[in-house]
């Protein structure tokens, strides 16, 4: 079984982007890596929580509607976003998620969940397993944050362009305006 | 303005222990300067009641004036909640003024260390406006925002960020 998890996983990697990246990312993410920091078989750790096959599978179980799969390169791999039909769906959505983590590592001396935020409230949960985000969400808080059009723009629009720096670099001298007549030197 | 981010690696002030260098009654040239280069680096501290702090989500509000820091007896620093009043608003936006809120904040001024021993620190102070269950108000994220979130479960601020630090 660990060979099929150890394949399983070098197939997640080879779709993903760099694994130098991930190895970065790992650095400053020791919260949930401090408890497999002992494992040799590093390709592992990518898999350690939730796949994104086994999220998939439980979305679909558990009837969620709309999900989207948006590759990010920035902080985590992948970002899933699911709606839910109400706030009980939505809170069930992620209690099925970790019920399932919990699964995976049952035997293990430590588990580690992956964190949840907003349960309470019900609108919009996030689940953080490490590589993988999801999010659930309401139908009134999808239209609202629109999360979608955020993340799938994936280019910086921080970044001037070429034109806008050349205009900013431009002098441009102030118009002179004033009535004040000109003193003519004699 | 452009937000600029320092990373100290070093982990306490270097400049600390090399400034008693003068032991006897002389007062070297060199000592005066030391005690320039100190006093010309100002010590940022905690965000307290009365700090204002700007606002970079589109909630509507512009600047907010903290009232309390919920966790710490000396203040909030990065990542740390505080209820805050609307100083400043947008007229037609979803925060009105002189609204009690509650606010993560993004932007310290105070250096925060970072478990590899790197501070982080930036310009300006600033907030997100959240309600009081951690949903946040706005549906954007201006400028960078540190990734100490991620541990403070504020992933939702780092969702609507457009840029993290």
């Amino acid at each position: 079984m660990l060979a099929a998890l150890r394949s399983r996983a070098l197939l997640h990697h080879s779709s993903s982007s760099s694994f130098s990246n991930l190895q970065q990312w790992k650095l400053g993410f020791l919260g949930l890596e401090r408890t497999r920091s002992s494992s040799s078989i590093e390709s592992n750790k990518a898999t350690e929580l939730l796949n994104l096959q086994e999220i998939e599978q439980i979305l679909s179980d558990v009837k969620a509607d709309d999900i989207r799969v948006i590759p990010v390169r920035q902080h985590c791999d992948f970002m899933v976003i699911a709606t839910g039909r109400s706030t009980w769906h939505v809170k069930n959505i992620a209690q099925a998620l970790i019920y399932k983590a919990k699964q995976k590592q049952k035997g293990a001396q430590r588990i580690s969940l992956p964190s949840v935020e907003g349960q309470e409230g019900g609108k919009w949960v996030v689940i953080d397993s490490g590589t993988v985000i999801v999010h659930a969400l309401d139908e009134k808080a999808r239209a609202y944050y629109n999360l979608e059009s955020l993340w799938t723009t994936e280019t910086s629009p921080k970044e001037p362009s070429s034109q806008e720096l050349e205009n900013a670099f431009v002098k441009i001298r102030p118009k002179n305006n004033s009535k004040k007549s000109v003193q003519m030197s004699s | 303005m452009t937000n600029t981010v320092t990373l100290n690696h070093l982990g306490r002030s270097v400049f600390g222990g090399l400034g008693n260098i003068s032991s006897g009654s002389l007062r070297t040239s060199l000592d005066s300067t030391w005690n320039n280069f100190l006093s010309q680096q100002q010590q940022r501290t905690f965000i307290q009641m009365r700090t204002v702090l700007k606002v970079v989500d589109n909630s509507g509000a512009k600047k907010v004036m903290c009232i309390q820091a919920l966790k710490g007896k000396k203040g909030a620093r990065l990542g740390d909640t505080i209820v805050a009043s609307v100083k400043e608003a947008h007229p037609n936006g979803k925060v009105k003024k002189g609204e009690v809120v509650y606010g993560v904040v993004v932007r310290a001024a105070m250096q925060r260390g970072r478990c590899d021993g790197s501070e982080v620190k930036f310009d300006d102070n600033a907030v997100v406006l959240l309600d009081k269950q951690g949903q946040p108000r706005g549906t954007r994220v201006f400028g960078p925002v540190p990734h100490e979130l991620r541990k403070k479960k504020h992933l939702k601020i780092l969702t609507l960020a457009e840029h993290i630090a």
